[in-house]
């Protein structure tokens, strides 16, 4: 049934599309041509790539490196054209054009510091911003990497879009964290989806499938932003209807560069830059005791230590209290310089028949973990050496290469190939969350002085139990060779008519390994000296194709409609092999040299099958409505469910070019839109279905093949539905120099997913199964304010402002009990992924000696906890906001850039300092009798109350960074061509992360997370370093 | 032609053919995706998962059989990926094992005070329940695919059951629960109490037994299996008289082992304890524990790490993994792949011992230990144990006598709440009290509550674990 209505819709769609094609009545008639030139107000330099359109058709036209356009089959008529260019104000003129001839049209545009009347990228192709109900963030890509430090997809994204969250990655390759609009889903994932030219290409977190701690890459980091333009973020399902299925958390958009219809561009650039690890790191503490026995007595080789509560209560005394920062000290600290270095070469130009735009890139990261110069000593004396991937264990090489071709066919046909390759290889060292194998775990639990001993006599100088020179001989590598490639072509068979395709993969071979060499490694006893080889590869493919076509016609003078319905397909399917070896023989670096071996094998995929139709009615040119219905079948839902549909409705009005309008002189454009629509999130691939699996035993004959239940399935399953509905109202003023935006919204996740715990009786090997239950609410507001507020020939001052707000609420678990976690609670009416214990409520030195101590008797007792656990707070930011000044100088050849940003309303679960206080025993609370009462009680409250509340170490997370600052040259064109015989010249010198300017967090840094999930806590983790560079570029 | 009008041609012709392949694109995703089935483009097949389907043949129930075993085999000395099974923690919560790292939830069970998120006490519940239906459903299909195959197949599942079963009721409170899935629908059990989980384990060995009429050496390996779980679960009912009659017939050299392999299901007690150094021998632990580390008991031979016995099985370094010391390691197993028997016949004479002391026949209760001493394998183990002479000294004798040589194997809680129930000590003399070795008191649990994710049963009461945490 359900079925028959899919094929129905696409009927319908099909139908639709056809009668109002038939109905246009607009025959081919006789034509005319259009051409002219765009410059720019004052200068009257050319303006590239301005997009002229013909309104009411769907003729364009972009101009050349020479300001030059031409249109041609204009249908004979008066028409309106209208001029597009980010940077500049849009205009429309009136045109007559007559049969046969060619108009002459020239265009002088305004710079404006913004504007709102750019393009954006949408599911049917490209709209005026104007004429969309949505607020979709910009970022012009090609312009930031420019100016500013930028090593990734991540850093581009940072602080850049309201609503949009970013973590960065705190390690050279580390992955990036995305949320758009908070966090939706309770059990799927809330990563958005990226479109790169069209296509779908994947863009996980954490994606490696060997263990490094929390610190993994992300695959989105993998774009090298040198070959991006401009990247727009469709911000929730009110704009991502027609995305479909997955669209839920947002739509990253990414649109690469293509070459400039004019001469060869020839430009070479070079970065050259360094990054160090600025952060403050705990310092470790030891009360040291004298006694009689090795349990009561401490040496440098044991860790007996007499506590502060023990001192209160007579157990010992302490003779002194040591302390130790290794990272303070040259001579331990594993922190050294990392270098960063890009070389590339970007070859655009062409004719209108044929544009290229051609890109090579070669990178070469290091991070900032070196050998400590006690090991060298070490290694020295003993003869021995690391190799050189094991004396930087933290690498990152990449060689990416695009090749991007437009060609006009004829006027009515154009076809765009666009191929990116990426070669890269990462190492990544054991850092964070891991434990004792880990660099980090090892530095942060140190025994709070220099000099102390291993088992075998080894100076550890101040590491816990094993120093780099160990810990770097697990060599963790990921190897990716990447292609994505795209081809969309584009027909307009008539003025009123134009049809879209596109069709492309992304196909990712995945190489992820991990080696301890014999006798090499951390001892951890048994058989950990044996070395082992793990070694897997994987290969993911996205597959996309879609079509549609868009009908354009006038239905009146006032009244212009456009109708476009598509189909869409995508396929999403990844191959893993995996071999394990361990008891390598000497010398081995292979599996085929262990002596045990075992392999494994998965396949993933998921396929989704979308139609859509819209309509667009734009009532003279200042009221646009927009209704939308998609429709998808997915490969991952349940037998019992078959077909979702998704609808979408939007209205934007540019209320200020209403005759009644007031028209004050500082007003330049005034817009109210609001928008509605529905996105989804599928399930996964087999989270539907019931199976058995395969499973291993021991029998008396060897190792056996056998079967054990997994898992339930769940027939009834449908994809997690999010409607959302959004408002807004965007100003320009004074001339263009100041634009403003404002935007509520209102998302709510029904049917959410709710991975629902299966109660243990049951004996299914799965622990949980996917129910469609519960309902999540996120609401908040965005603003985005961008001003010029000095504009003179010879100096600039502009001014953006962005911020965002955000509240999250679980409206419902359908019935659930609470999902309870050891920090984390998913409790209805509270936020998702909030902070939960039990809350220490007070403490008082009571007794008056200086330490808190923890009595049964609460009348004694010097710390109070709750008895239950309660709310302590959001895990994720609640407000956002980004302060970015630019300033222009010495004739506008100098701009000075930077960037303060705040996140905060929300806690962070500084756990290193709960394990360093409850079983590292080197906190300043644990010891120190000059430590603060907070610090001893929250101590107190998880080692010796019998709640053993961590509440005491989840702090507010409130920060301000100064995330940028940079200074660009810009050399006039003269000097270039007489020095270089170029075309353009520009030297930049940038620092990201320059530090934090306030925070309330005690932790060694509010972003310092190694994980990628949806409540990261700081654990034994690195802070992000502080990035030095330099960049020169020269054009010819 | 001139050159010039050819060039022309060719750039027409290049213009036509790149227009068509324009339109192709266009028009061929958009037609095909119109045209196509819709079920068969969404068709998918994932090669990592079995049909149910596929378990209905003899030899799929022989595979569910197998995967049972697997099943029991993580429940008790294996584990699963990142935590341990039954029988590690179940001695961390008795005084067989001390914590020595720094994870809460292991400190919660090891300070017996257990609460019902504890992510440890989960993954034990389900692995014991993972087993249970393993076999039962390894059971149900070997019936009915494979009727003719051997019996002590059948008879071996429901071995499992039973075994788990008795574990789950002497580890767990009043008002566990024992759910099931039939059919692939689920099928929500209710509390009960731990005596009816005994009863329900009866049953099972009882059915087990009912199929064994062969003397084959698989046939005699259940049975006796069966025979010693049926005894064990007797004396979890108090009645040693019947425990006795149940293993009578059962050879003291008797072992039913977990196997674990290099590869594969890996000891888990070599793993944490020998390697992870997460556990270590206990001694004397919070006042009532034995001296397991210290007796110099050759049942429980144990190294210091760092020593050279320690050395000599690979363990070198003298701290556990919170840097404490000492490191008491185990030799029991000290290697990866070391079985460990979790039913053998030296139980089933330490069963005629108790039943022995019950009645008063002390001098046949010193025999059963002794014969346990001759039989029981072990080297160096003298069997010139006499009556100690009170009613106190016997229970201690016979307690300490299990314990050392049923030492992490899931015994000691049971024992120790049998301490409680049948012999009346007070739970205070009994468990490790006292002040904690990690800072604080011991707390006053005597068992694991039924776990927080349980609440998901829809027969469970909403808020209630148990209905009560009485021994």
């Amino acid at each position: 049934m359900i079925a028959d209505q899919f094929r129905l819709l696409g009927r319908s769609a099909v139908g639709a599309f056809v009668l109002l094609a038939s109905s246009a009545g607009m025959a081919a008639a006789q034509t005319g041509s259009l051409n002219g030139r765009v410059t720019a107000q004052g200068s009257n330099q050319p303006i590239p790539e301005v997009r002229i359109t013909v309104v009411g058709t769907n003729l364009a036209a972009a101009t050349t490196a020479e300001g030059r356009y031409t249109i041609r089959n204009v249908p004979a008529g008066t028409h309106t054209l209208r001029v597009l260019r980010i940077g500049y104000a849009e205009q429309t003129r009136s045109v007559p054009v007559a049969a046969g001839q060619s108009v002459a049209a020239d265009f002088s545009l305004q710079p404006v510091a913004t504007q709102l009347e750019g393009v954006v990228t949408t599911a049917t192709g490209q709209q005026r911003a104007v004429t969309v109900g949505n607020a979709i963030a910009q970022v012009n890509a090609a312009a930031v990497v420019a100016t500013r430090a930028v090593a990734n997809v991540g850093d581009l994204l940072t602080s850049r879009a309201p609503g949009v969250l970013v973590v960065p990655g705190t390690q050279t390759g580390a992955g990036t964290r995305i949320r758009i609009r908070g966090t939706s889903s309770l059990s799927l994932t809330n990563n958005p989806i990226y479109i790169v030219d069209g296509v779908r290409v994947e863009g996980a977190t954490g994606s490696s499938t060997i263990s490094v701690g929390g610190t993994l890459p992300a695959r989105v980091n993998d774009l090298n932003p040198e070959e991006i333009e401009n990247i727009e973020v469709v911000r929730g399902p009110s704009a991502a209807t027609l995305y479909g299925t997955d669209a839920a958390n947002g739509v990253i958009v990414i649109t690469t560069k293509h070459g400039v219809v004019g001469r060869p561009q020839l430009t070479y650039f070079t970065e050259q830059g360094a990054h160090v690890d600025r952060n403050d790191y705990p310092t470790a503490y030891r009360a040291w005791r004298t006694g009689t026995t090795s349990t009561t007595n401490s040496t440098t080789a044991n860790t007996v230590q007499c506590f502060l509560t023990q001192s209160a209560a007579g157990v010992c005394m302490q003779d002194s209290v040591t302390s130790y920062n290794l990272y303070n000290d040259p001579d331990a600290t594993p922190n050294g310089v990392g270098y960063r270095q890009a070389h590339g070469l970007q070859l655009g130009g062409g004719s209108q028949a044929l544009r290229y735009f051609l890109h090579g890139e070669w990178e070469g990261e290091n991070g900032v973990l070196t050998v400590p110069q006690f090991d060298q000593r070490y290694l020295a004396a003993h003869g021995r050496a690391l190799l050189p991937e094991e004396q930087r264990p933290n690498h990152l090489g990449r060689v990416t290469a695009r090749a991007n071709f437009n060609m006009a066919l004829s006027p009515q046909a154009d076809i765009a190939f666009n191929t990116g390759y990426i070669s890269q290889k990462l190492r990544l060292p054991t850092s964070d969350d891991s434990g004792i194998n880990g660099v980090a775990g090892n530095t942060y639990g140190g025994p709070g002085f220099k000099y102390n001993v291993n088992a075998a006599g080894d100076t550890l100088f101040g590491y816990r139990a094993f120093t780099p020179r160990d810990v770097y001989q697990r060599n963790s590598t990921q190897a990716i060779q990447r292609v994505i490639t795209s081809a969309n072509g584009n027909w307009r068979p008539t003025a009123w008519l134009a049809a879209r395709g596109n069709f492309g993969v992304d196909y990712i071979n995945q190489t992820d390994t991990q080696l301890c060499r014999f006798a090499a490694c951390p001892d951890l006893g048994g058989d950990s000296r044996l070395g082992f080889k793990v070694d897997n590869r994987t290969n993911f493919f996205t597959y996309t194709a879609d079509g549609s076509a868009t009908a354009t016609r006038r239905l009146s003078d006032a009244l212009e409609s456009k109708t476009t319905a598509g189909v869409q397909f995508t396929r999403i399917l990844s191959d893993r092999n995996g071999a394990t070896g361990i008891s390598l023989s000497p010398g081995a670096t292979t599996i085929s040299g262990a002596g045990q071996l075992t392999a494994d094998e998965s396949t993933s995929e998921s396929r989704t099958l979308g139609g859509f139709v819209e309509e667009r009615v734009a009532l003279n040119d200042r009221l646009f409505l927009t209704g939308a219905v998609r429709s998808d079948r997915n490969s991952a839902f349940g037998a019992n469910f078959k077909t979702v549909f998704y609808p979408k409705l939007a209205l934007s009005w540019v209320a200020s070019d209403e005759p009644f309008f007031p028209k004050p002189s500082w007003l330049n454009q005034l817009r109210l839109r609001s928008a509605y629509g529905a996105s989804g999130v599928q399930p996964g691939t087999i989270d539907a279905v019931q199976f058995f699996s395969a499973a291993t035993t021991r029998t008396e004959s060897g190792d056996s093949p056998g079967l054990v239940f997994s898992t339930l399935g769940n027939r009834d399953l449908k994809p997690e539905r999010s409607s959302e509905f959004e408002a807004g109202v965007d100003g320009t003023f004074f001339s263009s120099r100041l634009t403003t935006e404002l935007t509520y919204y209102h998302k709510s996740s029904r049917d959410a997913l709710i991975s629902r715990i299966l109660p243990p009786s049951l004996g299914t090997g799965a622990t949980a199964r996917f129910e469609n239950l519960g309902e999540v609410r996120n609401t908040g507001w965005e603003a985005l304010v961008t001003a010029q507020l000095v504009q003179r020939a010879g100096f600039g001052w502009d001014v953006t402002l962005n911020g965002s707000t955000n509240n999250n609420t679980l409206v419902s678990l359908g019935g659930v009990p609470p999902l309870v976690g050891t920090t984390i609670q998913q409790r209805e009416g509270y936020p998702l992924n909030g902070w939960w214990s039990r809350p220490l409520i007070g403490y008082e030195d009571k007794n008056k000696n200086g330490i808190i101590e923890y009595n049964k008797d609460v009348t004694l007792s010097e710390v109070i906890v709750g008895d239950t656990a309660a709310f302590l707070g959001y895990s994720s930011p609640r407000v956002e906001a980004a302060l970015t000044n630019g300033f222009e100088f010495f004739q506008r050849r100098f701009r000075l850039g930077a960037m303060i940003d705040y996140k905060g309303g929300h806690k962070l679960y500084n756990n290193t300092e709960r394990i360093r206080c409850a079983s590292r025993n080197n906190c300043s609370g644990l010891v120190n009798p000059a430590s603060s009462l907070f610090e001893q009680a929250r101590t107190v409250a998880v080692r010796e109350t019998p709640s053993r509340t961590v509440a005491g170490f989840i702090e507010p997370g409130d920060f301000i960074r100064f995330r940028e600052l940079n200074l660009t040259f810009t050399a006039p064109g003269q000097w270039t061509a007489r020095a270089f015989h170029g075309q353009s010249l520009t030297l930049t010198l940038a620092a990201r992360n320059l530090g934090i300017l306030w925070t309330k967090y005690k932790g060694v840094d509010p972003e310092a997370f190694g994980t990628t999930g949806n409540a990261p806590s700081e654990f034994q983790a690195f802070g992000p370093p502080t990035y030095y560079v330099a960049r020169f570029s020269l054009g010819f | 032609m001139t050159s010039h009008m050819r060039a022309r041609s060719r750039h027409s012709r290049l213009r036509r053919a790149a227009s068509a392949a324009s339109l192709a694109v266009v028009a061929a995703g958009t037609l095909a995706l119109a045209a196509c089935n819709v079920s068969e483009v969404l068709s998918v097949k994932d090669p990592d998962i079995i049909n149910p389907n596929d378990v209905q043949s003899a030899a799929g129930a022989s595979a569910v059989r197998l995967g049972a075993l697997g099943r029991l085999n993580a429940a008790t000395s294996g584990g699963s990926s990142g935590s341990e099974g039954l029988f590690l923690l179940s001695g961390l919560f008795a005084d067989e094992w001390i914590n020595g790292d720094s994870f809460i939830a292991r400190q919660e069970v090891d300070q017996r005070v257990i609460t019902p998120q504890n992510n440890f006490l989960t993954d034990v519940d389900r692995l014991l329940n993972r087993a249970r239906l393993s076999a039962r459903q390894a059971a149900a299909l070997l019936k009915q695919y494979n009727p003719t195959g051997p019996v002590a197949d059948v008879a071996e599942m429901y071995f499992v059951q039973a075994y788990v079963e008795d574990l789950m009721g002497e580890h767990y409170c009043n008002g566990l629960i024992l759910s099931s899935v039939v059919d692939g629908v689920e099928q929500y059990g209710s509390p009960i109490t731990t005596q009816a989980a005994f009863e329900q384990a009866l049953a099972h060995a009882d059915s087990g037994l009912a199929l064994l009429t062969g003397s084959s050496a698989a046939d005699a390996k259940v049975r006796n299996a069966l025979l010693v779980t049926r005894g064990r679960i007797l004396l979890n009912l108090d009645r040693p008289k019947d425990a006795a009659l149940a293993v009578a017939g059962v050879p003291t050299n008797f072992t039913y082992q977990m196997l674990h392999s290099q590869s594969t299901n890996d000891n888990q007690v070599w793993v944490y304890n020998n390697v992870a150094r997460r556990y270590s021998v206990s001694t004397n632990e919070g006042t009532n524990g034995l001296n397991f580390a210290t007796a110099k008991d050759p049942r429980i031979p144990v190294c210091t790490g760092g020593d050279a016995a320690c050395k000599a099985i690979g363990v070198t370094s003298k701290t556990r993994d919170d840097l404490t010391q000492p490191l008491l390691v185990q030799m029991i197993w000290p290697a990866r792949d070391n079985p460990v028997t979790i039913v053998g016949g030296v139980e089933a004479r330490l069963i005629e011992a108790e039943a022995a002391y019950r009645v008063g026949n002390y001098p046949l209760f010193i025999q059963k230990l002794n014969q346990a001493r001759t039989e029981g394998g072990v080297a160096g183990l003298p069997a010139t144990l006499t009556d100690p002479g009170t009613d106190v000294a016997r229970v201690n004798l016979l307690f300490r006598e299990r314990a050392f040589w049923l030492f992490s194997t899931g015994h000691r809680v049971g024992d120790l709440r049998r301490l409680i129930k049948y012999y009346k000590r007070p739970a205070e003399t009994v468990f490790p009290t006292g002040a904690w070795h990690k800072g604080g008191q011991y707390g006053t649990d005597v068992n694991f509550p039924v776990p927080q994710a349980e609440q998901n049963n829809p027969n469970l009461p909403a808020g209630q674990s148990c209905i009560d945490r009485n021994a």
